[in-house]
């Protein structure tokens, strides 16, 4: 259904058949960024797992960590699970952002943790899992977000924990099985899904979209040599949400932003 | 640069903001630091108001070396979309620069950022300096399709706007958007001033 030529209602509404919208059967988590709260008309339905999308500086651990620091100061704790970038070296990006709390981390309302320490620990080659691998790194997980009780969890990215799998088979099992997991916590989660640049493709190994409730696509429009940042939602279980790209900005003081992109082409 | 022009023009533009929300102002190349000196000096007369001037014809820098003197009310904040794209590469707390000019969507995002940061009973002004200017990096649609969201988020927000354009150098259709969008559309003409 197609409300404006932007909004859609999905599944979970035509089910309803009209008598209720998506927004009054889900709970909603913001997002912390006004304008795509704005977009999901309230925030991700809480418990929905989200494959944010996007290519090298799109955006991703920024918006990642917006979401895990905006729900920690309104009292929900979160995680951020990392296997991309060192954890001083995520945190000294980090601080560069006045959204940035360094309290918050202190007090462990948003815990950092970088899966290869956990992988080194667990005894297991930081480079190359194998599926007993997989399995103890994903009870570990599902541990910890059970332990700290976490409402907000961040995996960054899925495409680097897949990269350490040996066969299509292997990355297809642990899609599933993280899928599985992430559904039986009670926390609403992103994935980041690392693509090639000027790609419309939503993963690397064609499977991460399939556990996802949501995705979030961020890419970028080239004006005259000056590339403009893109957000958009191409789906999101539970809620109506826009699908219309959005020109997105990234800076110190704001953080993500985002402002309707100019549709009109050179 | 002759004072009765200068007076002239800030009688017209404190009228014109008196009674009207938005107002385009088109005026000859040759009037153009005329007017923007009775522009400043009519910012500067109301130091209880809050400006947000964003500058696409005018380095910030040489703003200030023309206009300083008029800018130590507090009561203006610049955007530059053109300093970064000449190469100049300033920090000043008081501008918000801009990576380029055709970036008109980050543009809109900071004007809107530097309104938020304000008071809310205070009046707020924003001046953009100028249209004719935008469309030596962008193309009439993508000025078109901006002016437009920028003037609908002002009205939203009851912010007051002064938008400029040089005549020789504005197209048509910018022209009817600045007609449907301004309250007032002054016409700067040395005989009616």
């Amino acid at each position: 259904m197609v409300e404006d030529g932007s909004y859609l209602y999905n599944e979970a509404q035509e089910e309803k058949n009209g008598e209720k919208t998506p927004d009054s059967l889900h709970e909603k988590c913001k997002t912390g960024i006004e304008e795509l709260d704005r977009k999901l008309s309230g925030g991700i339905p809480v418990g929905n797992s989200v494959l944010m999308v996007g290519s090298s500086g799109s955006g991703k651990t920024t918006l990642s960590m917006q979401f895990l620091i905006d729900g920690a100061r309104n009292g929900e704790r979160g995680v951020f699970f990392t296997i991309t970038e060192p954890l001083f070296k995520l945190i000294k990006n980090m601080e560069n952002f006045s959204f940035y709390d360094k309290k918050l981390i202190e007090e462990g309302k948003v815990n950092i943790i970088d899966l290869r320490i956990i992988s080194d620990r667990l005894g297991l080659d930081t480079e190359k899992y194998t599926v007993e691998d997989v399995n103890a790194l994903l009870d570990v997980l599902k541990d910890i977000a059970d332990e700290l009780n976490v409402k907000r969890l961040v995996i960054d990215s899925i495409t680097a924990l897949c990269y350490r799998l040996q066969s299509k088979e292997m990355i297809r099992n642990f899609i599933f099985k993280l899928g599985a997991s992430l559904a039986s916590m009670d926390c609403t989660s992103i994935l980041t899904s690392e693509v090639p640049p000027n790609e419309i493709k939503y993963s690397q190994y064609g499977t991460e979209e399939f556990i996802a409730d949501g995705i979030i696509f961020l890419g970028d429009v080239n004006r005259r040599g000056d590339i403009i940042r893109t957000l958009q939602i191409i789906k999101m279980r539970g809620t109506a949400h826009s699908r219309t790209k959005s020109a997105m900005s990234i800076s110190s003081k704001n953080g993500i932003e985002l402002a309707p992109l100019l549709k009109s082409r050179e | 640069m002759s004072n009765t022009i200068i007076d002239g023009l800030r009688e017209r533009i404190s009228s014109a903001m008196t009674l009207n929300q938005s107002v385009g102002i088109m005026l000859p190349g040759n009037n153009y630091s005329d007017l923007t000196q009775a522009l400043f000096e009519f910012i500067y007369s109301k130091p209880k108001t809050a400006w947000v001037y964003v500058t696409i014809t005018n380095p910030y820098g040489d703003i200030v070396k023309k206009f300083g003197n008029m800018l130590d009310k507090g009561n203006i904040k610049f955007i530059d979309g053109i300093s970064r794209a000449a190469g100049i590469y300033e920090i000043n707390p008081n501008c918000t620069f801009i990576e380029s000019p055709a970036q008109l969507e980050k543009i809109l995002l900071e004007i809107m950022s530097a309104f938020r940061d304000l008071e809310n009973d205070v009046q707020k002004y924003l001046v953009i300096d100028s249209l004719s200017s935008l469309l030596t990096y962008n193309n009439v649609s993508l000025v078109t399709e901006f002016f437009t969201h920028l003037s609908n988020r002002t009205k939203l927000e009851d912010i007051h706007s002064i938008s400029l354009s040089i005549e020789e150098e504005m197209e048509e259709n910018i022209n009817k958007i600045l007609y449907l969008k301004s309250n007032k559309i002054i016409k700067v003409r040395e005989s009616f001033i």
